[in-house]
């Protein structure tokens, strides 16, 4: 449960911040959090972080082109039909801030997501009366994108064993023979799973018992003190 | 009675698509001991199994349990699986949840037990095979040996008569695969549990098995006590198995090297033994 508040006030406070300091910092934190105390592979986590990364970067292009008559604005341009398209200084550094405040955001996202407390996301979830089959099918795909990617990760490691990926074209067919086998793969392994779950008594219901909760005080105060001290950061790089 | 808790009588099984897994397998399983059912690749040792807890129906023959016929009615079969838990071979097919002590409360939430109960029994089965420590735990960061313990524990947890582990050493390092089969020999004395095991790991065998069954192209072509079955070794080498590497070597010793034993041996033990009465005869008639 203290993850939960860690996550959303961070969160909180990397959005206010506004600055590319402090999301440096929630990242490397929040990174460091998942990968030493989660116990998620770094190569995993990186990989996910990859991700929103492709996004954010079409993204930030996208805010960082401007267009205007005026040329002194701009770093670099090309003229279009009497005006011109280019990147400028305030659009570029307005574009990095949001770069590095969304990664900081989805850095948060995944330690939550990352680390145990999935459980008690789920947990609380259910208490929300959110509906069940909504949760469950949660907790399976969770469950499941790291064996997912471990499966992907040993046929890709695999295949460039054998030169899978040694030319454009070559690459070209083994990413598509690897796309097709992991939906063979995944389709055979729900029908696995289905199995193991019927030999232990499912029916059309995953009932599970929740750990019992532990709380303390003390696990607030390490996330309210990380938070202080970044809010003191921004306004010390604000002036 | 006869002692035999699961008894399969001429027991066919076709999949799907067409391939016959099982073709006639008879097999008896002795109440309170441990059987393996030994056979390469592909035999139908798994295929088996799911027949025993009533996921695969079989096409023809039949399946006591108890001396009764298997009932493929919904409270039969909840009965059914509530006693003959599966522990199988792919802990990640079996452990679904993010949590293991979610994963190991499944089956007793099932079984629509009160949850003090639940929580007392996850705690013992925990505590049984050595993973209490890793009750915090997400699944997705255990080592296989670990997933495996789970996956044991989740089943165990469901306090079944027979217990049915497919290829439980697989992928284990040596370490791993003792530590296991003394677990299990240890929960088996302490439950009176019925244990079966699929195994290629023919070494396996004469130290934890009472009884095996060697099991080819779906049928069973032997069985008995590992002894009577390593008295055998061409029937095994027919079927692409061989014997345990010590009765091979004692084997070797007999044939080509003029030794004289009174008794097939297939475990260290049970060679030194042989071998001492052999070097005992020998001082005595030189002297
Ligand atoms: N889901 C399935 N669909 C079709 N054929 C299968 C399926 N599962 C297993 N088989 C086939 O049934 C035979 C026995 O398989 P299996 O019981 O898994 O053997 P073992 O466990 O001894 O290795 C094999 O020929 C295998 O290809
Ligand atoms: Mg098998």
């Amino acid at each position: 449960m203290y993850k939960l508040i860690f996550a959303i006030i961070t969160l909180g406070v990397g959005l206010w911040a506004n600055s590319v300091v402090t999301s440096l910092l929630i990242i490397v934190i929040m990174s460091w959090y998942t990968v030493r105390k989660g116990g998620i592979p770094l190569t995993i986590f990186i990989r996910l972080m990859m991700l929103p990364m492709a996004f954010l970067v079409i993204g930030v292009l996208i805010i960082g082109i401007n267009v205007s008559e005026d040329i002194n604005i701009f770093l670099a341009y090309i003229p279009v039909f009497g005006t011109h398209i280019g990147v400028s200084l305030s659009g570029l550094q307005h574009g990095i801030i949001i770069f590095f405040k969304s990664l900081a955001a989805v850095s948060c996202l995944y330690f939550l997501a990352l680390n145990t407390p999935m459980v008690d996301i789920l947990n609380t979830l259910a208490r929300l009366k959110i509906p069940k089959l909504f949760i469950e099918l949660m907790g399976l795909i969770y469950r499941f994108i790291f064996v997912l990617l471990e499966t992907v990760d040993t046929m890709f490691t695999a295949q460039k064993s054998r030169m899978g990926y040694a030319s454009f074209s070559s690459g070209y067919r083994s990413l598509a023979a690897l796309a097709a086998t992991l939906f063979v793969r995944s389709y055979k392994r729900a029908g696995d799973l289905y199995t193991a779950l019927e030999a232990r008594g499912y029916e059309e219901e995953i009932n599970v018992l929740a750990e019992p909760f532990e709380t303390g005080k003390t696990q607030y105060t390490g996330p309210i003190f990380i938070n202080i001290l970044l809010v003191l950061i921004t306004l010390l790089f604000k002036t | 009675m006869d002692g035999n808790v699961i008894k399969a009588r001429n027991l066919h099984y076709t999949y799907a698509d067409g391939t016959q897994a099982l073709k006639g397998v008879n097999i008896d399983i002795k109440k309170g001991k441990t059987t393996s059912i030994l056979g390469g690749n592909g035999a139908g040792k798994s295929t088996l199994f799911l027949t025993f807890n009533g996921i695969h129906k079989p096409s023809s023959g039949e399946i006591l349990y108890n001396g009764k016929p298997l009932e493929y009615t919904r409270d039969g079969l909840k009965e059914l699986r509530s006693k003959v838990g599966i522990v199988f071979q792919d802990p990640d097919n079996q452990l679904f949840s993010a949590s293991v002590y979610q994963d190991i409360s499944f089956g007793p939430m099932n079984m629509k037990l009160p949850k003090d109960e639940v929580r007392r029994r996850v705690d013992l089965a925990m505590e049984r095979t050595g993973v209490a420590h890793l009750k915090n735990k997400p699944t997705h960061c255990l080592s296989h040996g670990q997933k495996k313990r789970v996956a044991l524990a989740g089943v165990l947890v469901m306090k079944p008569e027979v217990l049915v582990l497919d290829e439980p050493t697989a992928g284990l390092d040596p370490m791993g695969v003792s530590e296991i089969m003394v677990l299990l020999r240890d929960v088996q004395e302490e439950l009176g549990l019925t244990i079966v095991i699929a195994t290629h790991d023919i070494d396996l065998v004469p130290l934890y098995c009472d009884y095996v069954y060697v099991m080819d192209q779906g049928s069973i072509l032997l069985g008995g006590t590992p002894k009577e079955i390593f008295s055998r070794p061409e029937m095994l080498r027919d079927v692409h198995l061989r014997l345990p590497r010590v009765g091979h070597l004692m084997e070797i010793l007999k044939e080509n090297d003029d030794f004289e034993f009174e008794e097939t041996a297939v475990t260290i033990s049970q060679a030194r033994r042989e071998l001492k009465k052999w070097r005992d005869m020998v001082t005595q008639s030189l002297r």
